[in-house]
């Protein structure tokens, strides 16, 4: 399909809402929206007036809500979020600005995980493709959590969740997806140092990561791949505790 | 975790559902359950497929609550965009014929219902008639053929003789028209 305009994009919006699209035009607007605020709120709108023409007084068949709790017996057990372990196995934050680039642990969702530099043992063991985001989820909810919005130009955005323990999750909400040679990367502002919290790969989606020290922020920024020791670019996203 | 879920807010009880708690995919269920059975009957005319699609939509609420993000829309909102969007491709799937029947609306008054709920709904739906008869007919008859006839809207363009773009066009304007009634009326933010 050959590419289409933002203009041709935004009048398959309504249809699209309503699941009347080719499936090509389907990934086309798919693909575009989580990088497009105007589309993704106008798509929204459409999904919310859609939901409202859905007549809401019909009955529920008898028997449905039976197999439905059947089937969550069955489910995978309660999550049990990352185990904290020693600074010598699991190194995500990198104290001094060393010679050798950051080392990164971060897991994606979804798509496929984030290239990583080296691999940690207890990390792989106890992480799935689907626990960081749920993880994330819970420390959001976390009331002992400290939350961070980070915002950028345009509509980027992204929200930091610390644990007391310092087990911390980016969750980011828009970010556009960089070239295959560069990577975004993390950065904890603690007492006055950039201390870097790992690459975060080119698109990424969620990313656990542990902190020490009384963090006063967060910012995010675009670097070549495989990071860098020190950052001379400035941040794409950025936000501070409150 | 309070032990009311029903005086929760969607996003509260979708964090419940994200902690493993049952209770909070049945509050979901039961605020949201008939709507998606009915947004399903009506698209597949089948039964039986519309009840699998209601158990497929809440299992997947169960094993995937983080993908519910409540500043993107709320949770009906959501629901019944995955509850459209299996409809249809079920439809498309079929290759028997569908038939298609009248229902009428019915309030079921469940042993806990929540009176102040259904209120809300009952004023709701009726602003919502009243919203879809005052569109001009070329916007209504394309976003019925394509939400509950689960039409594309090219098939929707051939069934109704007018150019693709132009049924692309009204859809997304009727669409643009119905939030601006219903957010007149104080029914949808902004």
């Amino acid at each position: 399909m050959r590419r289409l305009t933002h203009t041709e994009i935004e009048n398959l919006l309504g249809a699209h809402a309503l699941d009347a699209v080719a499936p090509p035009e389907r990934e086309v607007v798919e693909s575009h929206v989580p990088g497009c605020a105007s589309c993704r709120s106008e798509l929204a709108d459409h999904h919310e007036v859609a939901a409202l023409l859905v007549d809401p007084f019909c009955s529920v068949p008898t028997g449905i809500w039976g197999r439905i709790a059947d089937a969550l017996e069955e489910s995978p057990p309660p999550l049990a979020l990352a185990p904290v372990v020693p600074l010598t196995r699991r190194r995500v934050i990198v104290r001094r600005m060393a010679a050798a680039a950051a080392v990164v642990v971060a897991v994606g969702v979804g798509v496929g995980l984030v290239a990583q530099e080296r691999r940690f043992d207890q990390v792989e063991t106890a992480m799935s493709d689907d626990m960081p985001r749920r993880a994330a989820l819970l420390a959001l909810g976390d009331p002992d959590a400290t939350l961070v919005d980070l915002r950028g130009a345009g509509s980027a955005a992204a929200r930091a969740a610390v644990l007391p323990d310092g087990q911390g999750y980016l969750v980011v909400d828009a970010l556009p997806a960089l070239p295959p040679d560069q990577t975004y990367q993390l950065w904890a502002l603690v007492e006055g140092d950039r201390i870097s919290g790992g690459t975060l790969g080119a698109d990424p989606d969620v990313v656990a990561f542990h902190v020490a020290g009384t963090v006063a922020g967060f910012a995010v920024t675009a670097e070549r791949a495989g990071g860098v020791s020190a950052s001379a670019n400035p941040p794409v996203l950025i936000g501070w505790t409150g | 975790m309070t032990t009311d879920l029903s005086q929760e807010s969607d996003a509260a009880v979708v964090v419940a559902i994200a902690r493993w708690h049952p209770d909070a995919l049945s509050e979901a269920y039961r605020r949201h359950g008939g709507a998606v059975f009915g947004l399903a009957r009506r698209v597949l005319a089948d039964r039986a497929l519309a009840e699998d699609v209601l158990q497929e939509v809440f299992l997947r609420l169960w094993n995937e609550a983080d993908r519910f993000d409540p500043e993107r829309g709320g949770l009906r909102s959501y629901l019944l965009a995955q509850t459209h969007g299996r409809s249809v491709d079920a439809v498309r799937r079929e290759t028997a014929r569908r038939r298609r029947e009248e229902r009428k609306a019915e309030v079921v008054l469940e042993p806990e219902y929540d009176l102040e709920r259904e209120v809300e709904d009952l004023v709701v739906a009726d602003h919502v008639r009243a919203a879809l008869t005052e569109l001009p007919e070329g916007e209504r008859r394309a976003i019925e053929l394509a939400y509950f006839g689960g039409h594309s809207y090219r098939r929707v363009a051939a069934m109704l003789g007018e150019p693709e773009g132009t049924v692309k066009g009204r859809i997304r304007s009727g669409l643009c028209r119905l939030r601006a009634t219903l957010t007149q009326a104080g029914l949808v933010e902004r």
